[in-house]
């Protein structure tokens, strides 16, 4: 048994009107990966910033390294070896890769900065774990994952011995996020203890020594992850059964309802402007569209919704061309569209939840007659919505910003599945959700597909194009290279598609 | 997008009064009095009340016209140019046109000013809808074209050929009726505020008003749910400008009777403050609109019979800007510690 590192017993945070983290228990061995999973809002962030001291907790003990503290703040917690990376990063972005590292703890010779020391030690930590950066480049002109590297570096850099890390790979693409558990693994070779905080299970069971899985702030188990399944993890964090995976729903198909015909739409960077993508859905099929994020899913999804210019090539929905359309007509013709991005596009957060759900509807009878909205019958709408969509908590006047990630998304999901339109575009339903929303709007989507909509499905998470789709596509590099019956599919053969891999076999 | 509340805004007013009566202390008279007299000459006798609403009218509504404008996410410097444009066209209409009902008359004039003065709205509108120029620039320099311009028209086409730059006098079917006499208050008071209630009325409850305000709260999402944030924000900026020309059409109308070169000592910057002070709020516009005029008429008697300087009122505006500034200073970080908390529990 190696020698316990942290040992956070009866810690109690309380921010005003929530629990935060109840009797909270944790502890960190060394050389160890130790994860930390739960649903969004079950205290996990909140535990861990405890022992970085940026929370002071109202009750509990911390001991790092045998020595009893009451609490900590980040100075000490640095001072003994701990280290966190944000989930939202905190590197200057004007300044160079190298810059960022040092910044507080620059080696001196004389009265300068001593570069090449520093770049020693830098390259000493890229070639020991393999964090590659590129030290004179600017932060904002590297990647998220090369970013997230800084990060690592930076901690490192700083004496850290144990790292806190949280959520990492929410911004990371699958590739990114395997680099970084190799890292990780080396990392963890090396001596150091590594805290890893998720709410992604297959992730979670590929690399953690053990898990402790945390629910409404309260310690709930922590288990052997050699010993563990993820249904098992999943129950634990929901605390219900969960029924997640599977494969795709029977339902009769009918005809065409949304067939893109040859497109070409300019693009954010150059890899992701479509280039001629054709593909056709039918009445009551699911079909998925993977493929690594940046490859032109969400041009597509744009350009589909009306959003985003179309240079050629057609769009037909409900037997009329609507590329180039403006988006209210669109949506006349019969498209629903669940954004990727809810906070600017599926959610106005500073108006109330009755308003984002009456956006789409508030201009026709019976929410309004003659002009005049009926605020009446637009609670009762919202309302009704509210139950049916189960979104938490449940207030037709709370406004959008004051919702968690899960039911901002069900507001979204239930404003669009609500209206019944013939096609249902979903772009990344279930990113940043947790797991008991992710379940409700994947039923949706499956409960759509039955009642005759035709689904578009657009995710860069495997699993999720997997047990749902009828139908698969995938996208590299803004083309469409390759499309497999799910009954075919799999992740090798789909991981393939993704690299480009299957227009050359 | 904090919203006001009236007991803070009470606090803020009986706070800056506080704040201004030490000033007077300091200046050696006694404050009692100086109140005292500030109040008698805003509140008592028809003449102070309706000196009071003389003022009201025209600050009530350029403060509308800016909040409107706010809402479609436009900071719109411009509703001084507005002011002068609607001026100037209701006083053409009203001099122009003979022998009509009253009833016909000023609906007219009103029209035509509101109609000057939309069109001018929409010019910066437009530039910001399309362009993406920034509606600062243009509309502080539209306000030199719009009042140079007036100034021109009023020393040539629609010259009275007197003795002062001002246009013909209107049509006595063009006058709005006096209240409050002798004072200038008339009967613009009740169309001001029914234009305020209107505009209320349409924001909240109107699928019109409805797509106004989410464009300026987030354009993104109004185009998603099949909003068309360009159109809706030029017509934005039409209200706006509208209602700042309407504001300048009861200036002629009901005080003066004819358009005056360089009439407005800055009226609509007035109005700016109030709405900047009520943070866009509709429901708080009147409020603080009749805080300022009352400030202003009643520093007029506290001057005659105290010999406090009127400028000191200024002073107590200053402060007082600073302590609603101040006020969402708090309620902004309020907010930030409150998300960043609850994004911790949520």
């Amino acid at each position: 048994m190696s020698r316990i590192l942290i040992e956070m017993k009866g810690i109690c945070k309380e921010f005003p009107g929530v629990k935060a983290v109840q009797d909270g228990l944790f502890s960190l061995e060394e050389g160890e990966i130790h994860s930390l999973i739960g649903e969004n809002g079950a205290g996990k962030s909140t535990l861990m910033k405890v022992l970085y001291g940026m929370y002071v907790p109202e009750e509990g003990s911390i001991a790092v390294k045998g020595e009893t503290y009451p609490s900590l703040t980040p100075k000490q917690a640095i001072g003994l070896g701990i280290g966190m990376v944000h989930q939202e990063f905190m590197l200057v972005r004007e300044m160079t890769v190298l810059e960022n590292i040092i910044l507080g703890f620059e080696p001196r010779r004389g009265g300068r900065i001593d570069r090449r020391a520093a770049l020693e030690k830098i390259e000493y930590y890229a070639d020991t774990y393999g964090l590659r950066v590129h030290p004179d480049k600017k932060v904002e002109e590297i990647s998220v994952g090369e970013a997230q590297r800084v990060e690592i570096i930076k901690t490192l850099y700083r004496g850290a011995e144990i790292l806190v890390l949280d959520e990492p790979t929410a911004v990371l693409t699958p590739q990114e996020a395997e680099q970084l558990f190799c890292i990780l693994r080396s990392m963890k070779e090396g001596g150091k203890s590594i805290v890893f905080i998720s709410h992604k299970l297959q992730e979670v069971l590929a690399i953690s020594d053990r898990i402790t899985v945390m629910r409404g702030g309260k310690h709930i188990a922590t288990v052997a992850g050699s010993s563990t399944s993820a249904p098992e993890l999943a129950r634990l964090m929901v605390g219900r059964e969960v029924f997640l995976g599977g494969s795709p729903v029977p339902a009769a198909k009918g005809d065409v309802a949304l067939s893109v015909e040859n497109i070409f739409v300019p693009g954010e960077k150059e890899l992701s402007k479509l280039r001629g993508v054709s593909f056709s859905v039918r009445k009551g099929e699911i079909l998925g569209i993977a493929g690594v994020n940046g490859n032109g899913q969400s041009e597509l999804a744009e350009a589909i919704a009306g959003l985003r210019q179309v240079q050629r090539g057609r769009v037909v929905l409900g037997g009329a061309e609507v590329q180039n359309m403006p988006p209210r007509r669109i949506r006349e013709h019969g498209l629903s569209h669940i954004p990727e991005d809810r906070n600017q596009r599926g959610l106005d957060r500073f108006s109330d939840v009755k308003e984002n759900l009456a956006a789409c509807s508030v201009s026709e009878p019976p929410l309004s007659s003659l002009g005049v909205i009926r605020w009446g019958k637009v609670r009762e709408f919202a309302e009704g919505l509210i139950r049916s969509y189960d979104i938490r908590p449940a207030g037709a006047d709370i406004e959008a910003s004051g919702l968690s990630g899960g039911n901002a998304q069900k507001v979204v999901v239930a404003r669009e599945v609500s209206r019944k339109a013939e096609v249902l575009l979903a772009s990344q339903p279930t990113r940043g959700v947790d797991i008991g929303s992710i379940e409700t709007i994947r039923n949706e989507l499956n409960r759509a597909k039955e009642a005759g909509a035709a689904v578009v499905l657009i995710s860069s998470d495997l699993e999720e194009i997997l047990s749902l789709s009828d139908r698969i596509a995938v996208m590299f590099e803004g083309r469409i290279t390759g499309e497999v019956d799910s009954s075919e599919a799999d992740e090798e053969k789909l991981g393939l598609l993704m690299t480009g891999g299957g227009t050359h076999v | 997008m904090y919203k006001t509340s009236w007991g803070s805004t009470l606090m803020t007013i009986i706070l800056s009064l506080a704040l201004g009566a030490g000033a007077i202390l300091l200046l050696g008279y006694d404050p009692i009095e100086a109140y005292y007299q500030l109040f008698r000459g805003a509140f008592v006798g028809k003449f102070n009340i309706g000196g009071v609403m003389e003022r009201f009218v025209p600050l009530m509504l350029t403060a509308l016209a800016f909040a409107v404008s706010a809402k479609v996410a436009v900071f719109n410097v411009g509703v001084e140019g507005e002011l002068y444009l609607g001026a100037i066209a209701a006083a053409w209409a009203g001099y122009a046109f003979t022998g009509l009902h009253p009833l016909v008359h000023i609906p007219l004039c009103f029209a035509v000013a509101m109609v000057a003065s939309g069109a001018w709205g929409a010019i910066p509108g437009a530039l910001k809808a399309y362009w993406k120029v920034n509606e600062v620039c243009v509309t502080i320099l539209m306000n030199y074209v719009a009042i140079y311009f007036t100034s021109y028209l009023v020393g040539n086409p629609f010259s009275a050929r007197a003795s002062i730059p001002r246009t013909p006098t209107i049509e006595e079917s063009a006058r709005l009726l006096r209240i409050l006499r002798p004072s200038r208050a008339n009967i613009g008071l009740f169309v001001a505020l029914g234009v305020l209630v209107l505009v209320w009325w349409m924001l909240y409850h109107t699928n019109w008003g409805y797509k106004l305000r989410h464009v300026g709260q987030n354009p993104f999402f109004s185009e998603y749910v099949g909003i068309p944030p360009k159109k809706v924000m030029i017509w934005g900026m039409i209200l706006s400008g509208a209602i700042g020309g309407l504001a300048g059409a009861i200036e002629v109308m009901g005080i003066h009777g004819h358009f005056l070169d360089n009439f407005s000592p800055g009226i609509a910057f007035d109005g700016m403050l109030a709405s900047l002070i009520a943070k866009n709020d509709i429901r708080m516009v009147p409020v603080l609109s009749l805080f300022l005029a009352v400030l202003k008429t009643g520093a007029l008697g506290m001057e005659r019979f105290t010999g406090v300087p009127k400028t000191l009122i200024d002073t107590i505006i200053a402060v007082f800007i600073l302590l609603a500034a101040m006020e969402g200073l708090f309620a902004y970080s309020r907010r930030r510690s409150a998300r960043s908390s609850g994004e911790e529990a949520a």
